[in-house]
């Protein structure tokens, strides 16, 4: 599948770029293929604490609801306007101005602990 | 578990690159570039479906005629040859079994197309039916018929230019027969996406792969089951299993929940007996009350819930079982259907009419609620964790003056 290798993922799906303390977040090509036509998005404030492993807002597509799980911990620093407002666009480029949130790292080891593209592809290849 | 079923056309769903997936027993396509784009692309162009996973049944025989009026609810006797009528297949308790079309092409037999997921339930119960009427020979055709829809502004020229001989007459079920390059294919004026212009062909099996590809070749789009469902949605037009059938709590759904029982349901003289009447007529005495205001208990035992059409502010979907609350805070009712839709942007109004470029979505559903609620009521939705304000409408879809269907958007 070829995701980027610049970047870490989640089993979940979701993508994370660390830049200094921040860590960029958004869903990989292969959630985007899966989940087709997307519609909504439902993305945390600014200031809002999320927790890896834990639902920090939902995406949602023709067919179905997702649940978007951080994959690290901190504390929301930006949400991606343009892309709450028409989600659809994350399709065009999800792992640039597709990206979701923007979060200062409570916990740097998480990032570190996160899987590499190969070993993402290798996951996400045996799902449909 | 059984081998799923592939239509005629599996292979051309392969080579568009379909995202294919079980539907009612078949292997039917989902999407080939996405629901929104197919779903624009039937409004502004055309759409072109594969329904032959539907059921098609023959039904013939001197007492074929008599048998249709006892199992179904419309009135067949006024179906001339030439013409189609919506109906219902409903049970004695004056639910659905299934909802049906049937199309009567020639004077000595009649073809009633079923859904695909209810096709052996429906055999079934009509042939438990047959006994009674000696001589009616009912067969499934499924297999040997294919069918396509084809639906949109631009599905009459794009026939006109390839049939030879006369387009069905220019109305809703009308029917015809005619010739596309040397083959016959007959075509009905009926359709499941509310567009005012739109056809379906039956068409035999070995013919079905050249007329695919040459409507293909004209630009009709393929749309998979997806878009199917968002436009019928859209249109208003009851699925079984949501809008017709049994509810979210097992109860049956009573046909004249849907509007269009008005159309469906016949109490003619020439019916007769026949199964759910007496059901029926209390339920059609009770959405006459319920039309004219009279909410006594009477008319809302036989009909305490209708199918309405409901507008949701924002963008989330509002799927099957979401609760819908009234403005004093009770529970009113349940949605049956819910979507995000794409439309067009009309540009001008009138005569001057016509589908823009911008494209913009909405949230709709539909909804099984309180007959005592009206038009314009407002309510709210809960989708999920969140509350979505709602108000009731009249239609989602203006699918009457050709050749555009307009979106009906509802302000919050």
């Amino acid at each position: 599948m070829g995701s980027p290798n610049n970047l870490k993922y989640a089993a979940t799906h979701e993508w994370c770029r660390a830049e200094g303390e921040t860590a960029v977040v958004g869903i990989s090509q292969h959630a985007v293929d899966l989940l087709h036509d997307l519609v909504y998005l439902d993305l945390p404030a600014p200031g809002t604490v999320v927790a890896a492993g834990k639902q920090f807002g939902e995406v949602e597509s023709v067919k179905a609801v997702s649940e978007l799980i951080a994959p690290v911990s901190g504390t929301v620093t930006e949400r991606n306007e343009a892309v709450a407002a028409a989600p659809e666009k994350i399709s065009a480029d999800p792992y640039g101005a597709g990206w979701l949130i923007k979060v200062r790292v409570s916990n740097p080891a998480e990032v570190a602990g996160l899987l590499d593209a190969a070993a993402y592809d290798a996951q996400a290849s045996g799902e449909h | 578990m059984s081998e799923l079923r592939r239509t005629v056309f599996a292979a051309r769903h392969a080579a568009l690159g379909a995202k294919l997936a079980e539907f009612g027993g078949w292997e039917m396509p989902m999407w080939y570039q996405g629901i929104v784009e197919e779903h624009l692309a039937t409004r502004k162009g055309a759409g072109l479906f594969d329904v032959s996973h539907m059921g098609r049944l023959t039904v013939r025989g001197a007492r074929a005629l008599e048998f249709l009026q006892h199992v179904l609810t419309n009135n067949a006797a006024a179906l001339e040859v030439g013409q189609a009528q919506y109906t219902i297949i409903a049970n004695e308790q004056g639910g659905a079994v299934d909802d049906a079309y049937l199309y009567r092409f020639v004077e000595d037999e009649y073809l009633l197309v079923v859904n695909a997921s209810n096709r052996a339930k429906d055999v079934a119960h009509l042939r438990g039916h047959l006994a009674r009427f000696a001589g009616v020979e009912m067969t499934d055709r499924t297999e040997e018929v294919a069918m396509l829809s084809l639906q949109g502004p631009r599905s009459r020229e794009m026939l006109a230019g390839l049939v030879e001989g006369q387009l069905p007459e220019p109305k809703k079920n009308a029917l015809g027969a005619a010739k596309i390059k040397g083959k016959p294919v007959r075509l009905a004026r009926t359709g499941y996406t509310g567009e005012p212009l739109g056809f379906e062909l039956f068409l035999a099996r070995a013919d079905a792969l050249e007329i695919f590809d040459l409507l293909v070749g004209l630009g009709a789009r393929p749309v998979g089951l997806g878009a199917r469902d968002t436009l019928r949605l859209e249109a208003g037009l009851p699925l079984y299993g949501h809008e017709l059938g049994t509810d979210a709590q097992g109860q049956e759904i009573p046909i004249f929940a849907i509007s269009l029982a008005r159309f469906a349901v016949s109490f003619s003289a020439l019916k007769g007996e026949f199964v759910g009447r007496a059901a029926l007529e209390k339920q059609h005495e009770a959405a006459g009350r319920i039309m004219r205001g009279e909410f006594y208990s009477p008319a809302l035992e036989a009909l305490p819930r209708r199918v309405m059409a409901v507008a949701i502010a924002g963008k989330a979907i509002a799927r099957a079982g979401a609760r819908v609350i009234g403005a004093d805070g009770k529970l009113v009712g349940y949605v049956t259907s819910g979507t995000v839709v794409p439309y067009w942007k009309i540009e001008a109004e009138g005569l001057a009419c016509r589908i823009g470029e911008e494209k913009l979505m909405r949230s709709i559903g539909l909804m099984l609620a309180d007959s005592a609620l009206r038009t314009g009521d407002s309510l709210t939705v809960e989708i999920r964790d969140k509350k979505a304000a709602g108000r009731i409408v009249a239609s989602h879809l203006q699918s009457k003056s050709p050749p555009y269907a307009r979106p009906i958007v509802c302000e919050f």
